[in-house]
């Protein structure tokens, strides 16, 4: 159409071919379902230009196991936790990274894939999310978020989480492999599971469960009931606690259970961190007292007044994921830029944070377009990149797994043609411990099913501008 | 029955207003009544002097040392100096001051217990809201404590307005005197009460909403005059012709709908009182305005505003900023409106206003001349303020003969004072309406206070000394006993009895304890007895050892000078100073430009605009002299992004739930400036929105396209020239209120062509009667008119939908009634009928990819847009969101990430959507001859790492990053002043 628009078209086209040349002695890869066309606007397909032709795709499904070491040689490397490495090499086996570097030789027996011109990045992990507990707003049926009652640190999201929801297959294709899938409501809503986005059963897809014990900080509105509210949250965590020091100080006589409390006993040996919903200024700073007095690790979510306590909380080194990134200021006296520059403005101040998605399910894939309006608003883009990968999977104690491209780690990362942050970029693959991972989501299907009717119908219309 | 009324003690001027006798008893006026005389007749003289007065007969006029002489209920006469008649009761006042009684022209007096049982009865309007034929008068059940609370503020007579309703009634004016209702009613009529609300007490129903009654007040007005129209010509010959119904709301609003009698509209806001006036202009009606305290806020309005206005002393609470985190929640906006509200009147005044005060609108109407001084020290004359409490309302009511003013021949309504009303501090002492007085404050003791030497005979310790001073009602007592100090816990003095009452500590009186004394102060003695703890009593008493000065007035303490802050609009937190500059020539210099033209994109491009509007994109333009230039290297240059699909700006809701089909009701008729998203969407790129009525009706309302020119009033705000707009709405919003068809799609699609039917016949019976006026003619149904125009497409429907099975159902319908849906808005599931739509010509306005919000957005794509497009319908992005219409340029660039190609997604928020919604020949592109709406952004509009860096509207630059750092500094050092302010001044 112009100039421009056609450069980036001839020059995706070119990129693509080589690609496929490339991919040529590579051989086919396993599984169906990688007939995704993309407009003519965009024939970067590499499931197209791998050679599947265009078809109604079959029914997708869970990726296998991973089947044989596979080794990614000439794509540029973003390990996250180190620079990025051109024409980088990573190999995995049995779903593990085994090496990733410039200098890395492929193991013989392994599966050589030529990614020159492509991107690795981690995973982009969603450290509050509903994933798996909510399918379809204002029908009760489909949601498991609320239990009843206001205490409920024995609920458990990843025994609630449906692996045929259909929020998982667009998150995945947008780059989101992990979410940690968040109980709601009451006072303590239960405990959080890190989920994978891809697997048959919730055992399978459960990377780590719990991660955290969610608290919803009391809202102060009137003051009294805000306080008698704190205290309620204290008695409730000193009643937990005598019963672990009762079961602990047991020896052998028996205790009788009490599940709720069970549930907290990991929080006060220091192995579960409580996530907590804070989101203004007197929440997030008693939030943050009460922890301390607790002694429990702390995390806050929300945190939308963090940035006018930053060294309070920079000193106490609390961690705060942000869950509105992409929003409006809350007081009408605040510039307009307000939530855009709050990660900017944390990262000068030294406090550590992560970036959620909002916690509607099937939203989960924007995530990297939360980070990426930080950037656009004064983040550096690899503080963005680490506040979506890294940083998340630290708060949520699974960065040993996920979170970068390091050996030991999970082959759980993406193939892309650029920055995940960036409209412009093609997320190509996903791969989860080691397994690639079917690209084919619930809105591309509906794309392929509907765009076959056109077809059926004599083909598209004319050009709708 | 005589007693002495002027007395002097000790040397000090005490003033001793006691009534012992029964008001009623003392001020019987002769007067012709109907009902007879039950048993003996009272005929005590009616005749009253007041004397040595300060007399302010008039605003600006005084008399001093006057004497007024008040006869059978009216002013005799008002002389300096004159001397009472014999048979007058004399009242000295010395040193007080006399006002005409004050007159409050709207209040709902006697108005607390409505018939509305009975509001049915007879031949009713057929919405409860039109209750134009009841009477005030009629209505009215005096309330004496609400009538006492009135009279202790001085007021003497008021408008009192019924109040339930959209059209409320006929006002009356009363008067607050005694007697029964038939003697206070000084006028009924003056007004019909008119109101923006539904009373829910009067049903539940149609309209729920503002702009529904403002469609209501307009199809009322029609049709009182249709119903004038149409009993005329029924009677002329009733053979042969349908009988038209009766109506007494109609035939009550004849007059006013013929601009013979007022209607007076009870105004909440500024928003409010520009809406009046554009509904009124539309009738050449008479008007009257009961103002909200916030005219200052609309200075466009103000200039030339000649129209009776009655304006309250409602100022706002003051902010709560006793704590930081408190404070964290108020911002300029609320922080200014509470600093500038009282001076709303003196702001008025001082451009030639004229208005009346009035008590209504408080929460209690004992703050009212509290308030009256707040706006007298904000600037408003005393002269302005009683003339707005006295000769303004009288003039308004029609009372000026017998009201307002002191004048032989009047009715004695009196305000008397105990010094200049309008300075902090003055108590009104006496209130008299109808020649009849009414006490408020009783005169205070002063004769109490003083410095006395006391005995008391059979103490421990006979000698003491008593100093009572400070407020004369409530005096601060210092006692000693035998020069031993001694705790008063508590002191008062009752003014009618002259009593003094101490509660003392019993200590030095030889007791554990509290001792109680007591005295009546007489002869200018005290002479008083003590109760002890053991039950013993004493006496004791008290002779004058010395004077002190009373303290003024209440304690009050006088008004903090206000800060100095610009002028502001809107008054908003980030509100501007002044209209952005229009340059006559701007040149924009060697940007990337996505003309979304046919021009493409343009690398190392100009565009030059000339008085707003673009005159040419090019390589290499030259700027003609005295151009301002703008050096764009490594900017990109987008069109103003458009928004099909807003819901803020709104001052009045957005949803006409109370009927399925209201294409009568319009957005456009409630747009607010007061709209705080209007910023954030500019500094967003965003140049032009559709404002739109909400999902609640198979047929909505009419929507509005708004241009995003932030600090202008609202209706400068409307896209001048766009077209008209309807939301229609299908799927589950609309079938989703019980008891009200329809409840399915099926009836959806039903209800939606019988009212296409209906408005055919319509047009078929306003074209008979084009062809032969005679006889009855047709009635003017708005709702009816605006869904002809909608077949006609005069209006372009823009649809709500969510699932392919309604899309389909209404083209099918439209096609067979020749009429085009011009866009389908959401189209969730827009993508499973695209050849469809292609085929039909309706754009589709969707979302980029919200999903699974409810069951029927379950099915939705990212790749929703895209596929439309290729199948060649015109396609647009919409946010139906405030926060998401503040970058939409993120949303068109998702649409990239969805394999759309960049200038293809771009003119989904641009060009597409201007096609969509009519107004592509003025917006949505760069091209000659367009609005110079523009965005220059600091990297590709549809990069993620990209923001807009400033955003012009009719070649005005309207956002710009920079400025709004200022702005930013600007409005923190704002607040932090008023709250300094508040913190200096609690």
């Amino acid at each position: 159409m112009t100039t421009r628009s056609g450069t980036i078209r001839e020059g995706t086209l070119r990129l693509g071919r080589q690609i496929m040349a490339r991919m040529g002695s590579s051989g086919r890869r396993s599984g169906g379902g990688r007939s995704w066309p993309m407009g003519r606007g965009l024939a970067l397909s590499l499931g197209l230009l791998l050679g599947v032709a265009p078809a109604l795709a079959q029914t997708p499904h869970p990726a296998p196991p991973q089947d044989g070491a596979v080794a990614l040689v000439g794509a540029t490397i973003h390990p996250i936790t180190g620079p990025a490495i051109e024409e980088g090499t990573l190999v995995f086996e049995d779903g593990v990274i085994t090496a990733v570097g410039a200098a890395v030789t492929v193991p013989t027996g392994a599966r050589e894939v030529d990614l020159r011109g492509m991107h690795l990045y981690p995973g982009l992990v969603d450290a509050h999310s509903a994933m798996g507990l909510f399918e379809i707003g204002g029908f009760d049926q489909t949601i498991d978020l609320n239990e009843l009652g206001e205490v409920n640190p024995n609920a458990r999201a990843q025994v609630a989480f449906n692996p045929e929801t259909r929020h998982t297959s667009p998150a995945r294709s947008q780059g989101v492999l992990i979410t940690n899938s968040t109980p709601a409501g009451g006072l303590i809503s239960g405990t959080s599971a890190a989920m994978m986005m891809d697997g048959w059963t919730w055992e399978e897809m459960t990377l780590r469960a719990p991660t955290n014990l969610m608290v919803n900080w009391p809202f102060p509105g009137d003051e009294a009931e805000y306080d008698e509210a704190i205290e309620t949250l204290r008695d409730t965590f000193d009643e937990a606690r005598r019963y672990w020091r009762a079961a602990d100080g047991s020896q052998g006589s028996v205790v009788p259970s009490d599940s709720r409390w069970e549930a907290m006993i990991p929080v006060f040996e220091g192995d579960l961190p409580v996530m907590v919903q804070a989101n203004e200024l007197r929440q997030i700073q008693d939030a943050v007292s009460w922890a301390g007095e607790e002694g429990v690790r702390i995390l806050i979510v929300g945190g939308r007044d963090s940035g006018l306590v930053v060294d309070h909380l920079a000193r106490l080194e609390v961690p705060v994921l942000l869950s509105s990134v992409q929003g409006s200021p809350s007081r009408d006296w605040q510039p307009y830029d307000e939530p855009f520059t709050l990660p900017a403005r944390l990262h000068e101040a030294g406090v550590s944070f992560g970036i959620a998605g909002g916690t509607s399910a099937p939203y989960t894939y924007r995530l990297a377009w939360e980070a990426g309006t930080a950037v656009a608003f004064g983040l550096p883009e690899e503080e963005a990149l680490r506040a979506v990968t890294l940083y998340p999977a630290r708060f949520l104690g699974i960065d040993d797994r996920v979170g970068a491209l390091e050996e030991g780690m999970d082959a759980t990362f993406l193939v892309t043609t650029g920055n995940p942050l960036e409209y412009e970029t093609q997320i190509d693959q996903a791969y989860i411990q080691g397994r690639e991972i079917d690209m084919m989501d619930v809105h591309r299907r509906f794309y392929e099913k509907y765009r076959e009717k056109s077809m059926q119908r004599g083909g598209f219309g004319a050009d709708g501008r | 029955m005589t007693f002495r009324v002027r007395s002097t003690l000790s040397g000090w001027v005490l003033t001793l207003a006691v009534v012992l006798a029964p008001l009623s008893l003392e001020a019987q006026v002769v007067t012709e009544a109907t009902p007879p005389v039950e048993g003996l007749r009272e005929n005590t003289p009616g005749v009253h002097a007041l004397v040595g007065v300060r007399a302010v007969t008039a605003p600006g006029q005084v008399v001093d040392d006057a004497t007024v002489v008040i006869r059978d209920g009216l002013i005799e006469s008002v002389g300096a100096g004159a001397e009472p008649p014999a048979e007058a009761r004399v009242w000295d006042l010395e040193g007080y001051t006399v006002y005409a009684g004050f007159i409050d022209a709207h209040t709902g007096m006697g108005m607390g217990s409505p018939r509305v049982e009975e509001r049915e009865r007879g031949p009713a309007y057929w919405n409860p809201q039109i209750q134009a034929f009841v009477s005030g008068a009629r209505e009215y059940v005096h309330d004496e404590s609400q009538a006492a609370g009135l009279r202790a503020q001085g007021i003497g007579a008021v408008l009192t307005v019924p109040q339930l309703g959209i059209f409320r009634g006929e006002a009356a004016v009363v008067s607050l005197g005694e007697g029964r209702t038939g003697q206070r009613i000084l006028a009924e009529g003056p007004a019909q009460s008119v109101s923006f609300s539904r009373s829910d007490e009067l049903g539940e129903t149609y309209p729920t909403s503002l702009m529904g009654s403002i469609a209501l007040i307009r199809q009322t007005l029609l049709d009182a005059a249709w119903y004038r129209e149409a009993r005329a010509a029924y009677e002329v010959a009733p053979a042969g012709q349908v009988r038209p119904e009766r109506n007494q709301a109609l035939a009550a609003l004849e007059a006013h709908a013929q601009g013979n009698a007022p209607l007076l509209f009870e105004t909440r806001n500024e928003d409010e009182l520009a809406w009046t006036l554009e509904i009124v202009q539309e009738f050449d009606s008479q008007l009257w305005i009961r103002g909200s305290g916030s005219e200052y806020r609309v200075p466009h309005l103000m200039e030339g505003f000649s129209v009776p206005l009655i304006l309250p002393v409602n100022f706002p609470e003051v902010p709560d900023v006793d704590s930081p985190e408190s404070a964290l929640n108020v911002g300029v906006a609320e922080l200014r409106h509470w600093h500038a509200a009282p001076g709303n009147p003196a702001y008025l005044a001082d451009r030639g206003v004229e208005f009346a005060l009035t008590s209504d609108g408080l929460d209690d109407p004992a703050d009212f001349l509290a308030n009256v001084r707040k706006a007298v020290a904000r600037g408003l004359t005393s002269e302005r303020a009683l003339a707005a409490m006295t000769t303004v309302p009288a003039g308004f009511l029609g009372i000026e003969a017998t009201h307002g003013t002191l004048e032989a021949g009047k009715t004695a309504n009196l305000v008397v004072s105990d010094g200049d009303l309008f300075s902090e501090g003055a108590v009104i002492r006496d209130v008299w309406v109808d020649g009849v007085r009414f006490p408020i404050e009783p005169s205070p003791l002063t004769a109490a206070l003083g410095e006395w030497s006391l005995s008391v005979p059979g103490a421990p310790a006979t000698e003491g000394h008593l100093r009572l001073h400070g407020a004369v009602d409530r005096p601060d007592a210092d006692l000693t006993l035998g020069g031993q100090s001694v705790e008063v816990s508590s002191i008062s003095v009752q003014p009618g009895a002259r009593r003094l009452r101490m509660e003392v500590d019993a200590g030095p009186l030889g007791h554990e304890g509290t001792a109680r004394f007591s005295a009546s102060l007489s002869g200018g003695e005290l002479h008083g007895w003590a109760e002890l703890p053991n039950g013993a009593r004493l006496g004791w008493h008290g002779t004058p050892a010395g004077e002190v000065t009373p303290a003024s007035g209440n304690g009050a303490t006088a008004s903090p000078a206000p800060l100095d802050l610009p002028d502001i609009l809107p008054l908003l937190d980030y509100g501007r100073e002044a209209l952005p500059e229009q340059p006559e020539h701007l040149l924009v210099r060697g940007a990337t430009i996505w003309t979304m033209g046919p021009q493409g994109i343009l690398e190392n491009a100009d565009l030059l605009v000339e008085a707003g509007r673009v005159v040419a994109v090019g390589e290499g333009l030259d700027a003609p002299s005295g151009a301002q230039i703008i050096e764009a290297e490594g900017r990109h240059v987008t069109p103003g992004l458009i928004d099909a699909h807003i819901h803020s700006g709104s001052g009045g809701g957005i949803n006409e739930t109370g009927s399925a089909i209201v294409p009568e009701v319009r957005m456009g008729d409630v747009v607010t400036a007061n709209n705080p998203w209007m910023y954030r969407q500019l500094a967003g790129g965003l140049t032009t929105a559709h404002l739109m009525h909400g999902s609640a009706n198979p047929i909505g309302g009419q929507n509005v396209h708004m241009k995003m020119r932030w600090g202008l009033p609202a209706r400068e705000q409307h896209f001048e020239g766009a077209p008209r707009t309807v939301k229609f709405a299908l799927g589950e919003n609309v079938k989703r209120r019980t008891e009200r068809y329809p409840d399915t799609r099926m009836g959806t699609e039903q209800i939606i062509r019988d009212h296409f039917m209906a408005a055919r016949e319509y047009e078929a019976r306003w074209g008979a009667w084009e062809a032969d006026p005679s006889g009855i003619p047709p009635r003017r149904d708005l709702r009816l008119e605006a869904l002809v125009d909608i077949m006609n497409g005069d209006i372009l429907i823009q649809a709500h939908s969510y699932r392919q099975d309604e899309i389909l159902m209404l083209m099918r319908v439209a096609e067979e009634f020749d009429v085009t849906i011009d866009a389908f808005h959401h189209g969730v599931e827009a993508y499973k009928v695209a050849p469809e739509l292609r085929e039909h010509g309706a754009a589709a306005v969707v979302w980029s990819d919200w999903s699974g919000f409810k069951i029927e957005a379950y099915d939705a794509t990212l790749y929703n847009a895209r596929l439309l497009h290729e199948e060649g319908v015109v396609t647009s992005l919409h946010s139906d969101n405030s926060t998401i219409a503040a970058r939409m340029n993120w949303e068109a660039a998702k649409m990239v990430r969805a394999g759309v190609d960049e200038e293809d997604a771009l003119a989904m928020v641009t060009i597409n959507t201007a096609r969509a919604l009519g107004i592509q020949d003025r917006v949505g592109s760069l091209e000659e001859g367009k609005d110079a709406d523009f965005v220059i952004w600091n990297g590709s509009p549809l990069s993620q790492f990209t923001r807009a860096e400033q955003t012009w509207v009719d070649g005005r630059r309207y956002f710009a990053l920079d400025e709004h750092r200022d702005l930013e500094q600007r409005v923190a050092r704002e607040r932090g002043e008023l709250i300094q302010f508040i913190l200096d001044n609690r």
